[in-house]
């Protein structure tokens, strides 16, 4: 962990009731930086992500996004760094679905007080960018799952982020639109220079990032990668 | 059959959530149920009353006294304005029948009574009342089938002086109807649609609580397709599930009604208390109730299942179609064509109403506002584009789903336009139910009234002395006659009032007066007294005791007497007569109260019935409200806080349950930085929006169903604005109370924690 990292954690402790989620677990994040959390099902990665994002507070540790402590902000700071910093794309049910695609997507301008047509105008820029422009007035329930996380992913980047949180994003995809998705992700936020803190238990998935940590039993360890 | 109860069980399982979901339907199913019940036992119990009623009546007949036969007196009174049911009773022979409810006749010095009255005279306040049984003994209380109901304050009191010229004489009770003045027309009315307008938001309610945890049945039901079962076998399932639920909640209806029976004596309602055991509804309303439920059930079930399209890998709802006016239109053209042969029909005399036509026509009128409410939705949100965020959300929600909106306020939309209605109505019954008596209580406060005494001096001066009367004037009423100088030789009759000026001042502006003056008043359009000449020969009394009208006999004009009416005759000074031969003589003493004084009426009655049980005290009031109406008023004030009760805990179960089931959402929309404030607001919005046009709408359909009910009393159609406002105000404040008491489940629902899948 260096002074210069977009976004650290360090010795996070977090316990929901008597389960232990996370026991000491440490991670930094550079910017532009994509980086896998890798792991089993229940061993904390979905914690760590929401602790590295400010969702929830860890019980114990340190949480640092440039050089400000996350873990003593009050809730609506938090909330507003999430707004204009962050994006996120989550598994499923992450869009809201009375609203169509491209209000969905220019949500995160109009809490910024963008004005509407020039958050809409935006957004269907940005549906255009993840290939999904046609499905721009329809609603979540009427297009496919794979349209559904590429949308999701236009959200997430739509708003300009430093840092992109996804937690298993191909989660509820077959392959070949999960590889699609993945990629247009991963390009996007290259293109934006936006960091990418990527929670996945496919090693599929785990290779377009640049670096993969392991997290296990609540404890972070970095993964040496092939050549 | 296995599907079914398949469904069944689904409908209990699911571990807390899946009981909590049960309890909830059983217990909005229960609550309806067990108010329907006891709606239809109403006319039963009151026909129970009506049948005791003429059990108990005594009809004099016209037969001579023998061993079976009994004298009975009515010495009817009133207990701080609450009536108690009185009479002297006196065996002429050993067979003299027996009041139902009384095993022996009470002989002089004793007296039966009822629970309710021994329970006053136990109670501090007993003394107030012990006087007017004479210092009796209590031998025994009424049975219950002597009793109009529990709470009835009632009592037979022995006697051994009565004869039949103040009683009357039966060989048995019973035999007639002691039916008092039916209620007319607009009252009638005006109960048929208070029973409408409180029954109906609970049916509604009922159709709203039979598809509490909709949603989370149509996810089970998708994870069931998953599994291998087809659309058809979904079907029965949901109806398996709707039934078991329905059922338990007639279970749970039918505890809170054997509850709410025994309470229900405890309730003095319209003066009528009712006895547990009276509360029975005809068999054919139980099993209309019982058998209605389920099927209601099952009806709603399909008809939301209509909406979603149930896959194996989820559920998604149908697209919106367009909603079609023309039937929405149907429902309140049928009710208004049902009542409209009945306009001006009903203040016609003798007109048999009839009660069906016109709760039906108002149900079907009522529920206009309901079948029109999501069509209104539509058309007001569908165009709606722009505006901020957390009104974006709330607007594109309902143009997504304008119906779970519209049912969550159907109750509140019907309450409210059916109370509008009623309260047209009722301002018109309320002004004919307020009458103005004439009665001037400046001048006197209660009129005392005693027929044939032998000392009215001692009477008057003990009524005089009574605890709290600070003044009074006494009159003796009897009556004098003197031969016709007309034609057809018939005997001229007039009232003969003896008193002193003061007293006779209250009859007739006699200008200067002393004691010996007499004084003829003729009152407007009553019989002429020209016969009643200075000097003229007459009879007075039943005595026919012989008197002279002195030479100076002045004519004077009437003026009202305290009881705001002309009361002419024969004004005598007490010097101008001696009444020794007059026989019995009726003495009317009007008397003023001590402001200050606790309860002088009650001592006044206890007083003059020391003097005589027949005696007969009248409180004067300028106005008095027919007691029927004040009953009416307070009854529907009760049931209007149990429907709102009703329908606030619906619409509280509805909005917590569509919350419960955005809580992902609600958690994912934080987590991504929407302030809780914008999610707040936009509920809020949510839930306001269509509260606005359901209001909108109900004062519409109210102010239409107060029109036509008024046109069928033949009234002129007039709009109490402050009524409108004030139900509409109340409406909207309850529905707003309840989204700011959802705020807290809110916030918690959207807890980041709420993100959490493992």
């Amino acid at each position: 962990m260096t002074g210069e990292s977009l976004l650290a954690a360090e010795d996070l402790q977090k316990t929901f009731g008597k389960t232990t989620a996370l026991n000491g677990a440490s991670l930094s994040v550079e910017a532009g930086e994509i980086v896998a959390i890798m792991g089993p099902s229940g061993s904390g990665k979905s914690t760590l992500l929401h602790c590295l994002a400010g969702i929830v507070l860890p019980d114990a540790g340190h949480v640092r996004y440039q050089s400000r402590e996350l873990t003593t902000l009050p809730d609506v700071e938090r909330s507003a760094l999430r707004r204009s910093q962050f994006g996120f794309v989550f598994q499923f049910g992450q869009l809201v679905p009375e609203l169509t695609c491209l209000e969905n997507v220019a949500l995160p301008l109009r809490l910024e007080r963008v004005k509407r047509r020039e958050a809409e105008h935006r957004a269907a820029e940005w549906l255009d960018r993840l290939e999904v422009g046609d499905v721009a007035g329809k609603r979540p329930g009427e297009i496919s799952g794979g349209q559904g996380q590429r949308v999701a992913v236009a959200r997430a980047l739509v708003a300009g982020p430093r840092v992109v949180f996804a937690d298993e994003p191909t989660g509820a995809l077959d392959s070949l639109n999960g590889e699609r998705v993945m990629r247009l992700l991963t390009e996007a936020a290259r293109q934006a220079r936006a960091a990418v803190v990527l929670v996945t238990h496919e090693p599929r998935v785990a290779a377009y990032s640049d670096r993969e940590v392991v997290v296990r039993d609540g404890r972070t360890r970095n993964l040496e990668r092939a050549a | 059959m296995s599907d079914l109860l398949l469904g069944a069980r689904m409908a209990f399982a699911g571990g807390r959530d899946g009981w909590f979901r049960a309890v909830l339907t059983a217990l909005g199913v229960g609550i309806g149920v067990a108010l329907l019940l006891l709606a239809a036992a109403v006319p039963g119990a009151l026909q129970a009353r009506q049948a005791r009623g003429d059990a108990h009546a005594a009809f004099g007949q016209a037969i001579p006294a023998s061993t079976d036969t009994l004298l009975v007196a009515h010495a009817r009174t009133e207990f701080r304005e609450q009536p108690v049911r009185g009479s002297l009773l006196q065996a002429e022979g050993p067979q003299a029948p027996t009041p139902p409810g009384v095993t022996a006749l009470p002989r002089a010095g004793e007296v039966v009574v009822s629970p309710a009255l021994k329970e006053l005279l136990d109670s501090p306040d007993g003394h107030l009342f012990a006087p007017r049984l004479g210092g009796a003994t209590i031998i025994a209380t009424i049975g219950e089938e002597g009793l109009n109901g529990p709470r009835e304050l009632a009592f037979y009191l022995g006697s051994d002086a009565l004869s039949d010229e103040w009683a009357v004489r039966i060989d048995a009770f019973g035999g007639g109807s002691s039916n008092g003045p039916g209620i007319g027309g607009p009252l009638i009315v005006l109960v048929v649609i208070i029973f409408v307008v409180l029954l109906l938001p609970i049916v509604v309610f009922l159709g709203t609580a039979v598809r509490f945890g909709g949603e989370r049945r149509d996810r089970r039901l998708a994870a069931l397709r998953l599994v291998g079962a087809d659309a058809r076998m979904i079907r029965r399932i949901a109806v398996g599930e709707a039934v078991a639920g329905a059922l338990l909640g007639v279970a749970v209806g039918a505890v809170l009604f054997a509850i709410g029976r025994q309470v229900a004596p405890l309730v003095t309602l319209w003066d009528i208390s009712v006895s547990a055991s009276d509360i029975r509804p005809s068999l054919p309303l139980v099993l209309a109730i019982v058998v209605a439920m389920p099927a209601l059930a099952v009806v709603v079930g399909l008809i939301t299942l209509r909406g979603v399209v149930v896959e194996p890998l989820g559920v998604s709802r149908r697209t919106t179609v367009r909603r079609r006016l023309w039937w929405r239109l149907v429902v309140p053209g049928i009710g208004l064509a049902l009542l409209y042969p009945l306009i001006d029909g009903i203040r016609t005399a003798g007109t048999t109403i009839n009660e069906y036509q016109i709760a039906a026509g108002a149900v079907l009128l009522l529920i206009g506002a309901v079948t029109l409410l999501p069509w209104l939705i539509d058309l007001v949100v569908r165009p709606i584009r722009g505006g901020p965020v957390p009104w974006q959300l709330a607007v594109r929600r309902l143009q997504l789903d304008s119906a779970t909106s519209a049912r969550m306020i159907n109750g509140i939309a019907v309450a409210v336009a059916g109370t509008i209605g009623l309260q047209m109505l009722f301002a018109v019954v309320q002004e004919e139910s307020t009458m103005a008596t004439g009665q001037d209580p400046s001048r006197a406060q209660a009129q005392v009234s005693i027929y044939g005494l032998a000392d009215p001096g001692e009477t008057l001066a003990r009524l005089r002395a009574s605890p709290g009367v600070n003044g009074g004037s006494g009159t003796l009423f009897t009556s004098a006659s003197v031969a016709s100088t007309s034609a057809d030789d018939s005997a001229s009759v007039a009232s003969l009032i003896i008193g002193d000026c003061t007293a006779l001042a209250e009859f007739a502006t006699i200008g200067p007066c002393g004691d010996g003056d007499v004084f003829v008043a003729q009152a407007p359009e009553q019989p002429s007294l020209d016969d009643f000449v200075p000097g003229a020969h007459v009879a007075v009394g039943d005595g026919e005791m012989p008197w002279t009208l002195p030479i100076d006999t002045r004519q004077v004009p009437t003026r009202k007497n305290p009881n705001g009416w002309h009361q002419g005759g024969i004004l005598v000074t007490t010097g101008a007569i001696d009444l020794a031969g007059a026989g019995p003589l009726h003495v009317s003493l009007y008397v003023t109260f001590n402001p200050e004084a606790s309860d002088p009426l009650e001592h006044l009655r206890n007083v003059a019935a020391s003097i005589t049980p027949l005696s007969q005290v009248y409180p004067l009031q300028s106005t008095i409200q027919l007691r029927k109406f004040v009953n009416i008023q307070r009854g529907l004030y009760i049931g209007a806080v149990v429907t709102l009760l009703l329908i606030s805990m619906s619409l509280f179960v509805g909005v917590l349950e569509q919350l419960r089931e955005r809580r992902r959402l609600l958690a994912m929309l934080v987590a991504v930085g929407t302030p809780r404030s914008t999610l707040t607001w936009s509920v809020l919005w949510q839930a306001v929006l269509p509260v606005l046009l359901g209001l909108a709408l109900a004062v519409l359909f109210g102010l239409g169903l107060g029109a036509v009910l008024l046109r069928m009393l033949g009234e002129t159609v007039t709009i109490s604005w402050p009524v409108v406002g004030l139900s509409t105000g109340l409406a909207a404040a309850v529905v707003l109370l309840l989204a700011v008491l959802t705020l807290p489940a809110l916030r918690r629902l959207m807890r980041p924690d709420n993100l959490r899948t493992e």
